[in-house]
């Protein structure tokens, strides 16, 4: 009786080594990760951490407060003729645009980014780049470049820095103007090209988006600098002569159905108000709808707007 | 002013209404095109920092150093479920650095003290080197550099960290700089998931 359980002894030893081992197993392979059950004390293994996507309706936010934001411009430049209203419009869509959302999201850079999803399926064209390229120009075929003034946060910048502005001789004006369809066609042809050889121009040469962003490339924070020193002279030089949406703009506003009228009421054809507008952009004493940027800026130079303000004015003072 | 309309107004508003066809037309059919928005996304396949066979050299930084942002849009995350808890984790520690009394590398990796290091499961109080830890990413002080992405790589680890876009905080910019800059092709533009 005592001879097979002599031969089971050692492998009972065995056995319980083994087991004991198993309690204090320190060892960890490298080649898997341990499991919650081998960690023990009711350890549970976390999720990995997922950085979410931007919420789709801040998309929506950004296009709705385009759209305000331009019928905002609208009603004051054509209904209130207020300067003082559109600069804090400009101000408020310059902190927005420009410096919250840092310039990303705008109908110029956009022009690429539709060109491309044209000429190439497989490239995905975000629903917002569609509205904030479209909405504009639609907005320019009712109203006119309404866009331009007081909600581009590229074109407000310029605008708030307009102190004294020259008038650059009209051949010179007009030729140099050419040069943003020169620019639009070169983008153009930059961003459908195929994907390996794609490139983003507008974005690239963008000269104000480092300003928004505070940092970017030595060179085009410079040429930033240097388009707002020169466009305390000239004003807005980047959207008269170079912006290629301001040349689409240009060429819809052209039909546009209500543009700005600078007096109020009755036509005086003084000229007056040619020396108020900083962009060249009355002729023949009338605002050119293809070149007027929506300032605001020549409605107090015409005599006529200033009676309209005396009038308005003594009927507001009784009832207040 | 308000009487017979003339040749002028009524071509006007025949161009007015072309155009007005002709752009909504264009954007409704791109609206249609326009599928789930694209989003910057990082092929870790590809990422130098996490592919193998780059060990022991330094991690390519440009993540951290040329997005357009303040903070990089680019952070690490930890894959918990492949995670070693290693008690020396060649992503926390700084393996080369000197042994302290405890038994520890004393300099950590992260130059930012980023990573949270917690003793986890059934706590050996006589024994802490062989413990588990949990190691946790701090979202708000990774720039993500990628040097612990670097060093928790086989043979040392297990490759359990990875860069992440934060879509949070990502512009999405056309010419992204980071996708410029990267050096394998990693950055890309993918519809968002």
């Amino acid at each position: 009786m005592g001879r097979p359980l002599g031969f089971l002894l050692p492998w009972l030893a065995v056995l319980v080594a083994v087991t004991d081992i198993r309690a204090i197993e320190y060892e960890r392979p490298v080649s898997a990760a341990p499991t919650a059950e081998s960690i023990g004390g009711g350890y549970v293994t976390p999720d990995v951490q997922r950085p979410l996507p931007r919420a789709a309706w801040w998309a929506a936010a950004d296009a709705g407060l385009l759209v305000a934001a331009m019928a905002a411009s609208a009603w004051i430049v054509l209904r209130r003729r207020s300067r003082r209203w559109l600069v804090v419009l400009t101000i408020g869509c310059l902190l927005y645009f420009g410096f919250y959302r840092k310039g990303c999201v705008c109908p110029i850079g956009a022009i690429q980014n539709v060109s491309v999803a044209i000429v190439d399926s497989s490239y995905t064209l975000p629903l917002v780049a569609v509205a904030f390229f479209f909405l504009p120009l639609l907005a320019s075929l009712i109203v006119g470049r309404v866009f331009c003034g007081g909600v581009c946060p590229i074109g407000g910048i310029q605008d708030l820095v307009v102190l004294k502005p020259l008038r650059v001789p009209r051949t010179l004006d007009r030729t140099l103007a050419l040069l943003k369809y020169g620019y639009l066609t070169l983008a153009v042809w930059f961003a459908v090209r195929p994907a390996v050889s794609r490139d983003f121009l507008i974005c690239r040469f963008d000269p104000f988006v480092g300003l928004f962003r505070r940092t970017g490339t030595a060179e085009m924070l410079i040429v930033g600098g240097v388009f707002l020193v020169v466009g305390m002279f000239v004003g807005r030089p980047y959207c008269r002569y170079l912006c290629p949406y301001g040349g689409l703009l240009a060429l819809l506003s052209r039909f546009c159905w209500r543009g700005v009228t600078i007096t109020p009421d009755k036509e005086l054809d003084c000229g007056l108000c040619i020396e108020g507008c900083p962009f060249g952009a009355i002729e023949k004493m009338r605002a050119v709808r293809s070149s007027c940027l929506f300032c605001a800026r020549c409605y107090p130079t015409c005599p006529r707007e200033r009676v309209r303000r005396r009038q308005t004015a003594a009927a507001r003072a009784p009832s207040s | 002013m308000n009487g017979e309309p003339t040749r002028r107004d009524v071509l006007g508003h025949a161009a007015r209404g072309a155009g007005l066809l002709a752009v909504g037309g264009t954007a409704a059919w791109l609206s249609l095109r326009a599928g789930k928005a694209g989003a910057w996304t990082i092929d870790w396949t590809k990422c130098v920092n996490s592919r193998l066979g780059a060990t022991g050299v330094p991690a390519c930084e440009k993540c951290a150093s040329t997005c357009v942002l303040p903070l990089s849009a680019v952070r690490a995350v930890n894959d918990h479920s492949r995670c070693g808890r290693c008690c020396i984790c060649p992503a926390y520690f700084d393996v080369t650095s000197d042994l302290g009394p405890d038994g520890l590398p004393t300099q950590k990796l992260c130059p930012r003290d980023a990573i949270r290091r917690t003793p986890i499961g059934e706590v050996d109080p006589s024994d802490p080197l062989n413990n588990f830890y949990e190691y946790l990413i701090d979202e708000v002080k990774c720039n993500g550099c990628g040097r612990c992405v670097m060093g928790c790589k086989e043979p040392a680890g297990l490759g359990s960290i990875r860069l992440e876009v934060r879509y949070n905080l990502c512009l999405d910019c056309n010419r992204c700089s980071i996708a410029q800059a990267c050096p394998d092709d990693a950055y890309l533009r993918k519809p968002a998931t």
